[in-house]
């Protein structure tokens, strides 16, 4: 049986060792934030388009570039031509799909990269992809309906009770209910992420066919460990929280207004490290699934073979001699 | 001050659980109509709150500012009975009384009845009616009604209509229009728990607990038109305020939600600020109270002005550089002019006073706040009045005219945009054709000649008029009468070397500085309205040439030989008119300036890859 200090050690274990194989394969985070700021860029080309036709020969928009005049910006919103933004907002859209299909994608590869002991040379990275590509929509599926549903019946019950308590003569109480009620759902919610956190390490590095049984296994684990899994998994996500709203801070506060490419490189920088947190997550759940959902390999007796008496040494036959000088062809 | 023509002597007993006032009313009409009275018309607004009402009607058919009426639920339902009417001399007419529908014939309308009395009363005659009436005041909808244990008396009792321009004048409830009442002297008491503090117009001149864990509180009123009054247990008054006014000490009564009770001075540092911008420029505030009500939080109560008494809108949260209380209670407190004292027909012309108001608010805050920052200044992001009334404008700029009946706009959103956002910016306009002093004395002059009075649109526009001293037809006819948009854009610029065929022939020299460049604006109006506009042309070598273009043609062209190319063209340089609907294309630039756009995708840029990020951290 753990003590209480050894499971503490074990925490900052897992937390140290999350974030330690995260940092070791810090490449995968590049990959994916370079493919994020592409998808972006590709999602906003049609608003950018828009907004250049209108804006960039007209005097008046220079109001958005020192400060921010909400009064212009709402004006080019209601602008008759404005209005295919919606069709634009519609391309964003479609292109925040596919990065969350390609993190779904490569996760498999990274999985394997953070439980390797060497640099995952790239062919064994993609192989680790494709060999769980089934396995993981199969995961997904199962993900989205079951954290679906939950999430669903959760919210809907806040929106209950936020309704409820605005009967109340405190102001403030349904606002304290819609907190304590996301924080509720955000704890649920975080709990099944862990568990299909451990579910897709598993059905990776155990090269796990039967998904379900990875499903069962990641809900049994998140069960047994959920104090500290979940502990943990919180620290990480007010790390990410503190990140966004630090990056947030510096870009109003120290950036001046017309300073673009700052202003660029503030943001940039803070999706950057916003991707830290979840692969430190992974890390962490790769971490686990080593040290407690790891199948045990049984020893078992070699069998030994019958003796058997060495075949007969057979003497080679001397190699042709090759003449030094070609033969001459015949005449 | 006014003439009185009317005199209610209300005594109600309000019940806070149910929600309903049972109440005597005597009323006294003076009949100073020049002609004898044979009917008259009294509101009954409460009865707009019931699901065939008009008022109910055009909500769900229009939309309103707070309800959608998706479904209908029993507590929206509002009721004003007439349990008994007499006319004093004349007998009990309660069976003669009959609902009209002068307005849309829609007979499950109750929010007018009318009654016809035996004897006619003759000019310059008094008539009394006594009216024993019963309230069931609804959960709080056009800012009346009851919300948890909050309550606002509001359009409460019967009211008779006003003979205006030789006829009666008394419309039903509209889900747009507001309401048209004669002046007069307001003898109010009110029965209510002990436990309610309770705010009212006028002055408070009598309380009495009564045996029965009840109160009466009297109040009476001179010079008012309308009476209201608020009632909750969760209160915190601060009633030690006083502005020193051009007739008198006013007393504040800032009634404040507990929650709320940091943003106390707040209320009441804007209230006094507003009220000493209104007498300096328009003219006195001739009462002795105002009571200022920071109303039930998510009721539909906020934003409401009553003679001598104004609700805010405000929330738990409100930082600094939001504005919105600042806002709300300037704009109410305008009321006290704009309706109180100039007590306009807001069912026929809702832009006299919201409009007219709505431009004070702007002079009134951006003498405050700055004009950039006086709705928002937080976080680098802005939006000051003027560009906050000219975007409500341009939300609906084609649909209506400001001059229609308020009950005949396209939507409720058409409504506001133009009785709030285009009067504003027509007048805000209309500062930089007859300059900003002038039109300062034109309000004042109207003010003090129209106090007290029901004037009519021509009063207000003959004033500016005649304070100007130019013939402004052709403006209003546009503006205000007719629903012409004004568009005016630099549709090209050309610069070009006179000498363009030497350059082609290796001749010339490029970037000449010395060069002759055949220079051309071409400036278009897109839309019905015509205005003289002034054009600014900015060449490469610092010059700077402003034209004078009448707005007639559809286009025009002007052109120079300069040493120097076009730089740029503006129309209206000094920015003095705000009906324009895009502002965008009111300048051109020869090179193209991409800063604008790339921030603006930068920041659509930041959402799109945090969205992807926030679904792929939860999704997989």
């Amino acid at each position: 049986m753990q003590t209480l200090l050894s499971e503490r050690r074990d925490d900052r274990g897992l937390l140290t060792g999350g974030a330690s194989v995260m940092f070791h394969n810090f490449r995968y985070i590049v990959w994916l934030f370079v493919l994020n700021l592409i998808l972006g860029w590709f999602g906003i080309m049609a608003f950018a388009g828009q907004a250049h036709g209108t804006l960039d020969q007209s005097l008046y928009a220079d109001r958005l570039v020192h400060g921010f005049d909400l009064a212009v910006l709402f004006e080019l919103l209601a602008r008759p031509e404005a209005r295919p933004l919606a069709s634009s907002t519609e391309g964003a859209l479609c292109l925040i799909v596919v990065f969350f299909l390609a993190t779904a994608v490569f996760l498999p590869g990274v999985f394997q990269g953070y439980a390797s002991t060497y640099r995952l040379p790239r062919d064994e990275f993609f192989r680790a992809c494709g060999k769980s590509l089934w396995r993981f929509i199969r995961l997904l599926l199962v993900a989205g309906l079951v954290m679906g549903i939950v999430a669903g019946l959760l919210f809907a019950a806040h929106g209950g009770l936020v309704k409820k308590a605005g009967d109340s003569t405190n102001e403030l109480l349904p606002f304290e209910v819609k907190i304590a009620m996301l924080a509720i759902i955000f704890l649920v919610m975080t709990a099944f992420r862990i568990a299909f956190d451990l579910a897709e390490t598993d059905v990776v590095l155990n090269d796990q066919n039967a998904v379900r049984k990875s499903i069962a296994s990641g809900f049994r684990h998140m069960w047994r460990g959920l104090g500290r899994l979940l502990v943990m998994y919180v620290v990480i996500t007010i790390v990410a929280a503190i990140v966004l709203v630090a990056g947030l801070w510096a870009w109003v506060s120290l950036v001046p207004a017309e300073n673009l490419l700052r202003a660029f490189l503030v943001s940039q920088l803070t999706l950057l490290l916003l991707l830290i947190p979840r692969f430190w997550q992974r890390g962490v759940a790769v971490v686990y699934w080593q040290q407690r959902m790891l199948v045990p390999v049984v020893a078992v007796e070699p069998l030994m073979p019958e003796p058997v008496s060495p075949p007969a040494v057979v003497e080679p036959l001397p190699s042709p001699v090759i003449p030094a000088v070609p033969p001459t062809p015949d005449c | 001050m006014s003439q009185r023509v009317v005199h209610y002597e209300i005594d109600a007993k309000y019940d806070a659980t149910k929600q309903t006032i049972d109440a005597t009313e005597v009323l006294t009409y003076h009949n100073l109509t020049g002609q004898a009275l044979d009917h008259f018309p009294f509101h009954l607004y409460l009865n707009g709150f019931q699901p065939k009402a008009t008022w109910v009607r055009e909500a769900k058919l229009i939309g309103n500012r707070d309800t959608s009426y998706a479904k209908w639920e029993d507590k929206e339902h509002g009721a004003e009975e007439i349990k008994s009417f007499e006319v004093v001399g004349q007998g009990d007419l309660t069976k003669d009384l009959q609902f009209i529908q002068p307005d849309d014939g829609n007979k499950d309308d109750k929010t007018v009845v009318d009654v016809r009395v035996p004897k006619a009363i003759p000019p310059g005659a008094y008539v009394q009616f006594k009216i024993v009436f019963h309230d069931q005041l609804p959960e709080t909808q056009a800012r009346t009604g009851w919300k948890r244990d909050f309550v606002l008396g509001g359009q409460w009792f019967p009211k008779v209509g006003v003979w205006w321009q030789g006829a009666w004048n008394c419309h039903q409830f509209h889900a747009t229009t507001e309401f048209f009442a004669d002046f007069g002297v307001y003898d109010v008491k009110l029965t209510l728990p002990q436990n309610e503090i309770v705010g009212a117009s006028g002055v408070k001149v009598g309380e009495v607990n009564n045996p029965d864990n009840t109160k009466t509180l009297t109040y009476h009123g001179d010079d008012i038109h309308d009476f209201a009054w608020t009632a909750s247990p969760r209160y915190k008054v601060k009633d030690d305020g006083v502005f020193q006014g051009q007739m008198g000490p006013v007393k504040l009564r800032i009634m404040m939600q507990p929650g709320h009770w940091k943003q106390v001075d707040r209320h009441e540092r804007i209230t006094i600020q507003t009220m000493e911008q209104f007498e300096k420029r328009y003219g006195p505030y001739p009462y002795k109270t105002l009571t200022v009500v920071d109303p039930e939080p998510d009721s539909a109560a906020g934003g409401m002005e009553y003679p001598t008494f104004i609700t805010g809108d405000s929330s738990w949260f409100m930082p600094q550089g939001f504005h919105l209380p600042e806002v709300v209670v300037e704009h109410e407190f305008g009321h006290q002019y704009w309706y109180g004292m100039i007590a306009t027909n807001e069912f026929e012309d809702a832009w006299m006073d919201e409009g007219i108001n709505s431009y004070s608010e702007l002079k009134v805050l951006d003498s405050i706040f700055g004009p950039d920052t006086s709705v928002i200044n937080l976080g680098g992001m802005t939006l000051g009045e003027p560009g906050f009334q000219r975007l409500s404008y341009i939300s609906a700029a084609s649909l209506d005219g400001m001059s229609q009946k308020a009950y005949e706009y396209y939507s409720f959103g058409s409504y506001g945009a133009i009785t709030y956002g285009k009067t504003a910016s027509v007048l805000l306009t209309l500062e930089g054709i007859i300059g900003k002093d002038t039109m300062d004395r034109a309000m004042h002059a109207y003010f003090m000649k129209y106090r007290f009075s029901h004037p009519t649109k021509e009063d207000f526009l003959k004033t500016i008029e005649e304070t100007a001293g130019k013939d402004l037809r052709w403006y209003f006819n546009q503006a205000v009468y007719g629903t012409q948009v004004l568009d005016y854009e630099v549709m090209r610029i050309d610069s070009f070397p006179v000498n363009w065929y030497e350059e082609q022939k290796g001749m010339g020299k490029k970037d000449d500085k010395d060069a002759v460049y055949k220079s051309t604006v071409w400036v278009h109006r897109k839309e019905d309205f015509i205005m003289p506009v002034e054009l600014e042309i900015h060449f490469a070598n610092g010059e700077r040439i402003r034209e004078h273009w009448d707005g007639q043609a559809r286009w025009t062209k002007f052109s120079y030989e300069r040493k120097g190319k076009i730089e740029s063209a503006e129309i209206d340089p000094d920015h003095k008119i705000y009906i324009d609907r895009d502002n965008f294309n009111n300048s051109r630039m020869a090179e193209s300036n991409g800063k604008p756009a790339r921030k603006l995708a930068h920041y659509w840029l930041f959402v799109t890859q945090w969205m992807g990020q926030a679904l792929a951290w939860w999704g997989v």
